[in-house]
Parts: C-alpha cells; structure tokens; sequence
C-alpha cells in the first residue's frame, strides 16, 4: 500500500532561516501518527508545506498519491492550522457552511453531531468565540467532511480535558474507520495514547521515528513490591533490565528496562501483598532524544 | 466565493453607498441651486478663491456655474474618484492582504481551490462591488441632478461615472495586486495612495511642466478626467485603457499570488 504523506528530502528555508531540513518521512495508510517537537521545531513548516500554504526550497511531498501542489487532493484532507484564526461577524454555523461547500459537500447532520459532542455553540459570531470555542469550531471543519487524511497541528490547544477526551475518541473512530492522522504536538503526553507511531523534529530535522508499543515496551520504569515478610537482596540482584535496585526489610524498588518479566518471575516466589508500577515515562525518552540528537548535531556542525 | 467575498463585505458595500449618495444629495441637491441662482458672483468667486496652480488642482472650475461645469469640477473631478479610490482600496484591502495578515486566509488557501482561481473569484467580487455602488449611486446622481434642475443628459452622467467606476477597479486591482505580491495591506495602501496623489498631480498641476508631463502617460487620471465625458460623452479609447489596465493588474494579482508563500 503505498504512503498516504510521502516526503522525500523535503527542505525549507525561509530566506537563510532553516524551517526544515532534508525530510524523507512516509506516514501509513490508517495510522495515527504523532509529530513532536520543541516549539519552533519544523512542525507547522511540515504541515504548511504538505498544504501547499508555502513551497518547498528543494525537495517535495505527495499527499494522497499525488503532488501536495494540486488543489483538488485538498478536498480529501481535513486540516487544522495550529494559529486558527476566526474572525468577523459571521457565524459559526455558516462559516462551515461555506468551507463545507468548497469542499464538495457535508453528509446533512454532520455538522450539527459534531458540534453536540464537542459541546461547541455554532450561533455566536467567530469574532465573540473564546479560544477553547474556537478550537472546537476548527476540529468540526476539519472533521465534518471525513477526509482521508486528517493533519491536525497541535490540536488540543485550549480545550477542557473532557472535550480532549471527546476530540480523542474522535481520532480513534477516525483510525478504526481505516482513515489517517498526521497530529503534532510539543507535548508526547497529548498523543502517547492514540498514536501509533511518532516522530520527532528537532532544530528543522526528522531525528527519529519510532513505534509507540515499542517504546512503551522498551521505556523505563518504577516497579514496586512489597511481600509479608522481609525478602533477600539476593533474590533479586542481577536480574536482566533491573537497576536502581532498593530492599529495604520487606520491600523491593527498582527501575526497570524493557520487558518486566524476569522481576516478576522473582518475585512471584515470595508472597506478593501489594505492587505498584508506574506508567512508563516516555517524556524522558524524549528528552533524551532531544538533547542527545542535539550534541550530535552540534558536534557535526563543529567538525 | 464570490458571494462571501460580497457577504463579508456588505457592511463596507452598504456604507459607502449611502456615503455616496448623500455626497450627491449634498453637493448637487442642496449646493447647486444655490449656485445656479446667482452664477455670475459664484464663478467670480471660485476663480477668485484659487488662484493659479490651486485652480488647476481643481480641474480648472470653468464653468463651474453651468450645471456640467459644476458636476464636472465639483463631483466628478476630484472629490467622487477619491471618495470612490478609498472605497477601492479599503474592498481590495480586505479581501487579500487583510485575511492574510491576521490569519483567516490559512484556511481559505487550504480548501481545494487553486490560488489562480482564488484571486480571480476575489477579483470578480472585488469588480461587482464596487459595481453595485457605482449603479446605486449612478441612480442617485441623475435623480438629484434632475430633481436640481440640472440640464444634464443621463448619458453624460453615465460616462462620467464609468469612469469613475473604471478609475476605482484599477486601484482597487493595484491594491489587490500589490496585495497579492506582498502580503501586505500597509503597502498596498501606500502605493496605491502614492501612485493616486502624484498622478493626480500629473494631469493638474504639472500638466503645464515639460519635465513632469510626460508622466501624464502613467497615470490612470489621465484617461480619467482628460476625456471631458460630461460634455463629450464616452471617451471610449481612453476607458479601454483604464479596462485593459484593470485587467491586467488582475493577471498580475493571479500570478504573483499563485507562486508565494502564504502567511509567512
């Protein structure tokens, strides 16, 4: 099945300030892929670029099998910009009239069950909306005429955690339908959840594309036990993925590597009373990519 | 397209018409026949009131008690095309540059429409509107002009405001195009009213100065207010050029949008 977004070498500069630099990325048919970065990273210049708002310096990107500068491809894309601006005495609700007519049409009802789940108000003027309403107003236009491909920059901005919960399970449906989503986001914790995989920028480059199973399987974390009676350190000590490893009377601490399964093998032979693992912390990953990604480049750049 | 174009712009539509019409109703309905009654002091007066380059300024007030004389330096020769040109250039501004500046544009260019088409649509509703005045206040011209008692032909008014209808679309259209080119509504503006007052002053004041009246070629009031249409009818040659400048500023606008980068 070949690529719903297909960048290859995809490059931008704004005059000699680096937007983007040298991107070869595909993004899979039905996926939900999470695009990260540091603000100022190159994600909006990605986005922009796959929209044809700006033009590559070298390079290009097919969206939907054929090149992002034909305009007719835009009418299977959903897109929300991550600066939506709405503005005028217009309302809502005809505003997505209009955008729903350029795109060729709504399904009757569409708009309207939308706006019930998001909780959105179509009747006020844009210009009276509030920024979370607003947001509400931007996800209903890019959704309403279910795209192919949805590209949603930093989606969540301004909405109450319940309509983030809302706006998820709409992303998810999105998926289970066999459609895509290209989201971006400055925060791993907003997509973790729903994507299936990620990519990170960093500085105008692509550093990495990872798998989110894998690197939740692959992430560290805290792992503790406590048994009814004091147990030995022994048991415990050099097991494979196990570090930081703490017993103290008849508790257990440690951090763990990979898969858990050796500890919790060892562990099952005493009496178990009480566990706690915490989520694994996939923010550090990133940090870690970010600031060790960023030596590299540094060191590249100086040699 | 065209129709939201128009929709977002009743406001300003509706306002300059009215605008419009009470400008006639004012100069021609209730100041002329003021004029008209006593037309030997009000002339002394005028020619007495600006002398030399300041007359020429204001179109040379020949006549200016006859009612052509008086529509043609009082209306027609500087107040309306300005009024108009402002009208022109606050529609143009807005359609373009202004959503490009605070952001609405993102997702009007992200809709499957191509750019060339979209700067053509903006144009249509650009050339209607200002259409739409031009009748509306055309109306009211020749109402007032004959409630005045104005011996004044609806044909010459007619071509008078043609003209003013072109002169206006060719601004309107340079804002858009420069607009279009830049992304920018300040610069738009200004090159619109710098290009406006020096050619205005071309045709005036320098018409008489060798070394700027060679300049008379590039300025849309030369094909405007040469033509004398309230006392000649339709200078047909000259409205052309005013037409095929319009037209071509517009292919510029459509080329100059179509190969930059949006909002950046």
């Amino acid at each position: 099945m070949t690529a719903v977004v297909q960048a290859e070498g995809l490059t931008k500069y704004y005059g000699r300030r680096r937007g983007l630099e040298d991107l070869t990325l595909d993004i899979r048919a039905g996926e939900i892929f999470g695009y990260l970065g540091p603000n100022g990273a190159g994600k909006t210049t990605t986005i922009r670029l796959m929209l044809d708002v700006i033009r590559p310096t070298r390079g290009q990107v097919r969206v939907l099998g054929v090149d992002a500068r034909q305009a007719a491809v835009r009418s299977r894309i959903g897109y929300l910009p991550g600066e939506l601006v709405l503005d005028g005495r217009e309302r809502a609700r005809d505003h997505l009239a209009f955008l729903a007519r350029q795109r060729g049409g709504v399904p009757p009802g569409r708009v309207e069950a939308l706006a019930e789940r998001l909780d959105a108000d179509l009747s006020v003027p844009m210009r009276k909306l509030s920024k979370g309403n607003k947001q509400k107003i931007g996800l209903i236009q890019a959704f309403m005429h279910e795209p192919e491909l949805l590209i949603l920059d930093e989606p969540t901005g301004g909405l109450d955690p319940l309509v983030q919960q809302e706006f998820l399970a709409m992303v998810r449906e999105v998926r289970a339908a066999g459609r895509t989503v290209l989201m971006s986001s400055h925060v791993l914790a907003e997509v973790e959840h729903v994507s299936d995989r990620v990519g990170i920028v960093r500085a105008g480059r692509l550093v990495a594309v990872e798998n989110v199973a894998t690197l939740r399987e692959r992430a560290v974390r805290t792992v503790e036990f406590h048994f009814d009676a004091p147990v030995p350190r022994e048991a415990f000590e050099g097991l494979p993925g196990v570090r930081d490893l703490r017993v103290e009377g008849a508790s257990v601490r440690c951090t763990i590597d990979g898969r858990p399964d050796p500890l919790v093998k060892a562990a099952a032979r005493f009496t178990v009373v009480h566990m706690v693992s915490a989520e694994p912390d996939l923010e550090e990953i990133f940090l870690t990519y970010y600031s060790e990604e960023g030596r590299d480049h540094d060191l590249q750049v100086s040699a | 397209m065209i129709f939201k174009s128009l929709r977002d712009q009743r406001r300003p539509l509706i306002g300059w018409t009215l605008g419009l019409s009470v400008f006639f109703v004012l100069y021609v309905g209730v100041v002329y026949p003021s004029i008209a009654e006593d037309p030997a002091t009000y002339s002394a007066q005028a020619v007495a009131k600006y002398p030399g380059a300041l007359r020429d300024l204001m179109g040379g007030l020949q006549d200016f008690a006859t009612a052509p004389g008086y529509l043609q330096s009082v209306v027609y020769q500087l107040l309306l095309p300005a009024l108009f040109i402002v009208c022109a250039m606050g529609l143009a501004g807005r359609s373009l540059a202004g959503p490009e500046e605070s952001g609405t544009l993102e997702l009007i260019v992200t809709l499957p429409i191509t750019r060339r088409m979209l700067v053509v649509q903006l144009f249509a509703a650009l050339a209607l509107g200002l259409l739409a005045v031009a009748a509306v206040t055309l109306l009211v011209a020749w109402a007032v002009a004959w409630s005045a008692g104005m011996d004044v032909g609806f044909d010459r008014i007619l071509a008078a405001h043609t003209g003013v209808y072109l002169l206006a679309l060719l601004f309107g259209t340079v804002t858009l195009a420069v607009g279009a080119a830049t992304g920018r509504r300040a610069v738009a503006t200004a090159t619109v009213g710098a290009w406006a007052v020096l050619g205005y002053m071309v045709v005036t004041v320098g018409k008489n100065v060798d070394a700027v009246s060679w300049l008379r070629w590039v300025s849309p009031f030369h094909y405007y207010a040469e033509g004398r249409p309230l006392y000649q009818g339709f200078p047909a040659g000259d409205y052309l050029v005013l037409a095929g400048a319009a037209a071509v500023l517009a292919l510029t606008a459509v080329l100059a949008f179509d190969r930059r980068d949006v909002g950046v």
